[in-house]
């Protein structure tokens, strides 16, 4: 049977033809920029000095607080600067600048051996070491994830390899070209956390990758593959969850507070490199396509700089509108394509002139359409109707917070409107005015 | 107490600045239900002017005596009387005006506005303010309905006053004479004034 | 190279409100040839008028009060051809006109423009010309030999078939339900409106005419019942937005009409009953509890 969930709607599907029947291919430029803020949380320190030769896989940013993930210096080479970079954030972060040597030196590496065989108890560390942050989009460190407090009760981990969003078909490849790597990672956190049962989620428009991981599950104690109807945002987390499980995460709560924990396909196979080889998180997959000449799925090196991937993809089909990484639902702007990736970029879209055009913002006809696609049973209308008069304590009652940012009711919403836009900043407001309101306390 | 007025600004304030109809939105009930044509309208406001005038002068001649747990039964009575007395001179003098407004005029006696100004003027002001007051209200009301009066006896009989204005081949749009045009032409008539006055406002 | 920023989603989906509009129009038009062949160029001339001035009021309306004019949209138009599908042939060309002003002026434009209205325009300007010109609108003629008469819900006397082609007098649009259901059919394929809305007031209506013993046939197919379900009462602006007040909307439709086709001084009910229902719409989304929200426990709503 294909699991689902209520709501959601069907953003153009087809935009995933040009890519998602070419194999994964390497790319490596000769420089690589690595920002200090690939995670949530406090951002790394750089360790390095500019000067200074680093090996691939060595450490360039300690972790910081306790969301602190390290840095790993993705090729081997020379540093050739270590200075904020104005960057996706309102605030610049660090960046180290590394000269490809070419050499691909790997620092002395502490292979864990076969999943299946190894200390339970030395994974999460491992984890830890190789600077893992979930790879779907929204960068939380993968060894907090996993750490569990002592009342807390894990009864699934389900591989997300539902890639939902348009345009991606980064884990679709990933999961048919390396389908045993996701399974390997699965089974890694299952044993961290002594899980009996792990799910890889599939929805049913990749027919060959639900071929593929059924192939690499069987024998494999207690993994198994769903299958999800293709539906937008299948892959969101509560939403897959409530797919696959029937259980719902709790308002304002974590997936582990209903017995789950969801990874990231991509997440899962960057674990089984952690423990199996003792690789850390310096590559990635990532699919650039749209109006690129030469559309393409890329193993790139973390901190490529956009403008080299484009060049690689046969440059810009003509001027470039609009540069996002993500897919059209989520993706995040680039302001111009000297940005580098980093550890969550599993796409970069190009739109045209036309495709970026924005549209208009016409009067709301009370059609109903958000409120019936939207997730999370919200009625983005009403919560508009507050975000727009700045009440947020109305925004707030109509359960604001709650939104999930999925992009679902803008897309849907005949009248054009900027419903999502207008939740992402009265969700940012609330949150400023309860920190305010802490701080004040506090005093 | 409040500071002295000048008489003409009383008389001013009740057809302008808070003019019963448009401005106080008081008194509503015979507005809609009277005005299907102006003379109607004109005799509504006329009655009322003058239990308004009268009922305001003895009220503020008596303020001092009257008792303040039972003002209002007395202010009633005493807007009793004058609406007695108008009725008693309608049916003698115009009978057709009176078989036309009908029960709306012993309803003269619970409208708002002449006990509204009982309470809100006479019964704290001089006699001659009161007077004055009373004229001023009634005749802002008089002049709204008749406005409203005309607009409603023009576009749905084709006529002001009985004066046939647009001639024979005129269409009269007969929902202008029904209790829904009512509503709609009093509601158009606020929203233009409330715009124009808001506007006044801006500019000054 | 200059590159735009905006906030996600990137991607919009192409039912915009002009192309549901525009579905609208395209499925109007067999009614409107419909119209046309039965009731000759007069119709057409109705139907020229009415969506014209529509339009136009629309424009000077939003040019006068410096507002960004939205003609563009098509629910001026639409609400301009609706109108004249809903009157008499015989109507004449300035009562037309009035009919478009007043529903955009008054019944959607003063009450802030589209989304805003609380009442369908295109009904309550019909309301309007009922309530100010009854003789004329209820002057129908009869198709092709164009003689004067009564509606069928009024005592003429019609078969099934022709009250299915529209051989009967009517309101343009109206009479031929044919028409209709193709229009009906166009818009459910492409996902315009709902099938909730035109088939529960029929249905209701249905039922409530076989309580009330009358010929369920021709309660169906006679008067605006039809166009009314399918054109009138599933305006988005006006219907209910939940699913379950939407049933007691539609059903509410249903049993008023046949309620004022019974026991009111109206042979026909179906605007009536829709502007009440419109009213109510409001008031039925409040009664509704929204869809279950993801993530919450069944609480008890204070």
């Amino acid at each position: 049977m294909k699991a689902t969930f209520h709501g959601g709607v069907h953003p153009a599907h087809s935009s995933k033809h040009a890519t998602s029947s070419l194999p994964v291919r390497d790319f490596v430029s000769d420089t690589v920029q690595l920002v200090m803020n690939m995670n949530i949380g406090a951002p790394s320190a750089p360790c390095v000095k500019k000067g200074d030769h680093v090996l691939m896989g060595q450490v360039i940013g300690e972790p910081v607080g306790p969301l602190g993930v390290p840095v790993h210096a993705s090729v081997s080479g020379e540093v050739v600067s270590v200075e904020p970079l104005p960057y996706l954030g309102e605030v610049p972060p660090m960046c180290v600048t590394i000269r490809n040597d070419f050499q691909d030196e790997w620092v002395e590496l502490n292979p864990l051996g076969s999943v299946e065989k190894v200390d339970p108890a030395l994974i999460i560390p491992a984890i830890k070491a190789a600077g893992i942050t979930g790879m779907g989009g929204a960068s939380f460190p993968t060894h907090v994830k996993l750490s569990l407090r002592p009342d807390q009760k894990c009864d699934y981990i389900i591989a997300n390899g539902a890639e939902c969003e348009t345009h991606l078909t980064c884990d679709h490849r990933l999961m048919l070209e390396h389908s045993v790597r996701v399974v390997d990672g699965l089974r890694a956190a299952m044993r961290a956390l002594n899980v009996k049962e792990g799910i890889i989620a599939i929805e049913d428009n990749k027919p060959d990758a639900i071929e593929a991981m059924t192939a690499a599950a069987k024998d494999r104690t207690g993994v198994r593959v769903q299958v999800l109807k293709t539906k937008y945002p299948q892959g969101g987390e509560k939403q897959l969850i409530e797919a696959v499980t029937g259980r719902q995460v709790p308002s304002g709560g974590l997936p582990i507070q209903c017995g789950c924990v969801v990874l990231n396909v991509a997440t899962c196979a960057a674990i089984a490199d952690a423990v199996i080889d003792g690789r850390p998180l310096v590559t990635r997959l990532c699919t650039v396509t749209g109006h690129v000449r030469q559309p393409a799925n890329l193993r790139l090196r973390i901190g490529t700089i956009t403008n080299d991937i484009i060049g690689e993809c046969g440059g810009y089909e003509d001027e470039p509108g609009k540069i996002f990484f993500g897919g059209a639902m989520t993706g995040l702007c680039l302001p111009n394509d000297t940005m580098p990736t980093s550890k969550s970029t599993g796409g970069i879209v190009v739109f045209s002139k036309a495709e970026a055009r924005s549209m208009e913002e016409g009067p709301c006809i009370r059609c109903g359409k958000c409120s019936e696609v939207c997730p999370m049973g919200l009625n983005p209308y009403m919560i508009k109707a507050a975000a727009d008069a700045d009440d947020l304590e109305k925004a707030k009652k109509l359960n604001v917070m709650d939104c999930t940012v999925c992009g679902s009711c803008s897309f849907i919403c005949p009248a054009r409107r900027w419903l999502t836009a207008s939740f992402k900043i009265a969700k940012s407001n609330i949150m400023q005015q309860a920190k305010k309101a802490k701080e004040a306390a506090a005093k | 107490m409040e500071q002295k007025k000048s008489l003409g600004r009383i008389f001013m304030n009740g057809i302008l600045t808070e003019n019963p109809t448009f401005r106080l939105v008081l008194g509503c009930c015979p507005t809609m239900a009277v005005t299907t044509s102006a003379i109607n309208g004109a005799g509504m406001g006329l009655a009322a002017t003058f239990v308004l005038l009268f009922s305001n002068m003895v009220i503020s001649a008596m303020r001092k005596v009257i008792p303040d747990k039972v003002r209002i039964p007395s202010f009633i009575v005493i807007i009793c009387t004058f609406v007695t007395i108008v009725q008693l001179v309608l049916q003698a003098y115009v009978p057709s005006l009176y078989d036309s407004l009908g029960v709306f005029i012993p309803l003269i006696v619970v409208n708002c506005i002449i006990l509204g100004r009982a309470e809100a003027f006479a019964s704290k002001n001089p006699v001659v303010d009161s007077a004055v007051d009373g004229l001023g209200m009634g005749l802002g009301f008089t002049l709204s309905l008749t406005l409203i009066g005309c607009i409603r006896e023009l576009i749905g009989s084709g006529s002001i006053f009985g004066i046939d204005l647009l001639g024979a081949a005129y269409q009269p749009m007969l929902l202008c004479i029904l209790p829904a045009g009512g509503f709609l032409i009093f509601g158009l008539l606020l929203g233009i004034i409330n715009f124009v006055g808001s506007r006044r406002r801006k500019a000054a | 190279m200059s590159l735009i920023l905006s906030t996600a989603p990137h991607i919009r989906t192409p039912h915009s409100t002009q192309r549901l509009m525009g579905n609208v129009l395209i499925s109007l038009l067999p009614c409107v040839a419909a119209g046309i062949y039965f009731f000759g160029w007069a119709a057409a001339l109705v139907l020229a008028v009415s969506t014209a001035s529509a339009v136009l009021a629309e424009f000077v309306w939003q040019k006068l009060t410096h507002k960004t004019v939205r003609i563009n949209d098509l629910s001026a138009a639409v609400t301009g051809l609706l109108i004249g599908l809903v009157v008499t042939p015989k109507a004449p060309w300035w009562m037309v006109m009035i009919a478009s002003f007043f529903a955009i002026i008054i019944v959607k434009q003063l009450f802030g423009g589209l989304g805003d209205n609380f009442l369908n325009p295109a009904l309550t300007a019909r309301a309007v010309l009922l309530a100010s010109w009854p003789a004329i609108m209820t002057t129908h003629v009869t198709p092709v030999d164009a003689v004067t008469s009564a509606t069928p819900l009024a005592g003429y006397s019609a078969t099934t078939m022709d009250l299915l082609l529209g051989k009967v007098p009517g309101a343009i649009g109206e009479t031929c339900k044919i028409a209709i259901l193709i229009g009906l059919a166009y818009l459910l394929i492409t996902r315009t409106i709902r099938w909730e809305i035109p088939v529960f007031v029929v249905g209701s209506a249905a039922v409530m005419s076989l309580l009330l013993g009358m010929d369920v046939l021709t309660t169906v197919l006679s008067g605006g019942l039809l166009f009314g379900a399918v054109y009138m009462a599933t305006d988005y602006v006006t219907s209910p937005m939940k699913r379950w007040s939407t049933l007691v909307y539609s059903i509410g439709v249903g049993v008023m009409i046949v309620l004022i086709r019974k026991f009111g001084a109206y042979p026909e009910g179906v605007t009536y009953a829709i502007m009440l229902m419109n009213i109510c719409a409001p008031l039925f989304d409040r009664m509704f509890p929204d869809r279950k929200l993801y993530g919450h426990k069944k609480e008890a709503k204070a």
